[in-house]
């Protein structure tokens, strides 16, 4: 297979092919076989390749800024431009859209929670809860009590939750003890044979309430002290 | 909106190279394309790219109608650039523009045959593709491909008589 020869017409034709990669392999080779030898070609390929890359460089022109306006009035009319009553009673008129009515509502909303969050007592209004001073003791009284109660009701929750255990525990570990223990041989009864001392169930019974009862002790201590701190 | 209206204020500036006919013309390019909007096929192209061919006909509508007020401007483009001469007759930005690169191009850009003009400006200033390039203009590939060469070839020519050199 020959070689292709490149000439001098086809670069003027296709020097923008090469400059935008379009040429195919072996037209490309035999490019740049030829035009960076040409007196003719080298010098033409230098400023053309030199002028796309500027023109690739060149930013875009700002557009007018009244441009988009007076495309607006064009295309959509001209825009109502309200003067003196008509302005005022246009403001009031975009008061009754629904949008305005929402965002009233919530920063009326927010405005109450804050306030009442505050210490503001809205059955006897004073002057003096609005200092900044009343609203931060008040704020930091409300969250200490708020903490309090918190700590107090997860207390309780733990005691409960507590107790169920140990009560669902009692109801297995029986039935579990008799499964698991040896048959007594009669006569070596290792119970209350001679009615003086209970039975294993009974003995096993006693034990669960006496350590319900330690657990419960355990627990008001704790609870006491969390009450105690909380009445502080 | 903002997108188009620079990208289509920028084609009639390049075009015209004119900045009022560029506005002038960028209205009249939308309030067609408000007008027509029925007739727009996305199967014919994208939204960018049938807003390009409505400002590209809009354009050679209006050097047609221009033509003859250009007919005395004719002899003064086949006289040899001489800047002072020129910048005489420009306000001081568009003088402060034409020391720039991007007033030189523009300079030669005006210089160009219009279709040649509109070929560059699409792929050399705006970076559309061939085939959107195709499209716009409404002619096979072959002639895109021819136009645009023939475009940068002469545009270069422009500018090495001005005295741009390339670096």
């Amino acid at each position: 297979m020959t070689p292709m020869i490149w000439t001098c017409e086809l670069t003027e034709e296709r020097l923008s092919d090469y400059i935008d990669d379009l040429l195919a392999p072996e037209e490309r080779a035999a490019f740049l076989q030829h035009v960076p030898s040409c007196a003719h070609c080298a010098p033409m390929f230098a400023s053309v390749s030199h002028l796309v890359k500027n023109l690739h460089s060149i930013a875009e022109v700002d557009e007018p800024p009244r441009l988009v306006y007076s495309i607006l009035d064009q295309t959509l009319g001209p825009r109502d431009s309200a003067t003196g009553w008509q302005a005022v009673l246009q403001w009031f008129r975009g008061m009754g859209t629904r949008r305005f009515a929402y965002g009233a509502a919530s920063l009326a909303a927010t405005f109450l929670i804050l306030v009442t969050a505050s210490g503001f007592n809205w059955r006897h209004p004073k002057v003096a809860d609005l200092s900044p001073a009343t609203i931060y003791r008040n704020a930091d009284r409300g969250v200490h009590i708020v903490y309090a109660r918190g700590t107090k009701f997860f207390s309780d929750l733990r005691v409960v939750n507590e107790i169920q255990s140990r009560l669902r525990e009692n109801e297995q570990v029986p039935v579990n003890q008799e499964e698991s223990l040896p048959q007594p041989a009669p006569g070596k009864e290792p119970g209350s044979t001679d009615g003086t001392r209970p039975g294993p169930r009974q003995q096993n019974r006693a034990d669960g309430i006496y350590r319900e009862m330690e657990v419960l002790a355990e627990e008001m201590v704790v609870f006491n002290g969390l009450l105690g701190g909380s009445s502080r | 909106m903002r997108r188009h209206t620079r990208r289509i204020y920028n084609i009639c500036y390049r075009f015209t190279g004119n900045r009022t006919e560029a506005e002038d013309l960028s209205q009249d390019v939308f309030l067609r394309v408000y007008r027509t909007l029925g007739s727009y096929r996305s199967a014919h192209g994208g939204f960018a790219t049938w807003m390009t061919s409505v400002t590209r006909n809009l354009l050679i509508d209006h050097y047609r109608r221009t033509k003859r007020d250009r007919a005395t401007d004719s002899l003064e483009d086949k006289m040899p650039v001489v800047e002072n001469k020129e910048s005489s007759a420009r306000r001081p930005d568009e003088q402060a523009l034409l020391g720039e690169l991007s007033g030189q191009v523009q300079h030669g850009l005006t210089r160009l045959s219009p279709e040649l003009r509109e070929a560059v400006i699409l792929r050399d200033l705006q970076q559309l593709e061939y085939i959107e390039i195709q499209r716009v203009l409404g002619v096979p590939e072959g002639t895109v491909k021819s136009r645009i060469n023939r475009g940068r070839i002469e545009l270069a020519r422009i500018l090495q008589q001005m005295g741009v050199r390339p670096s």
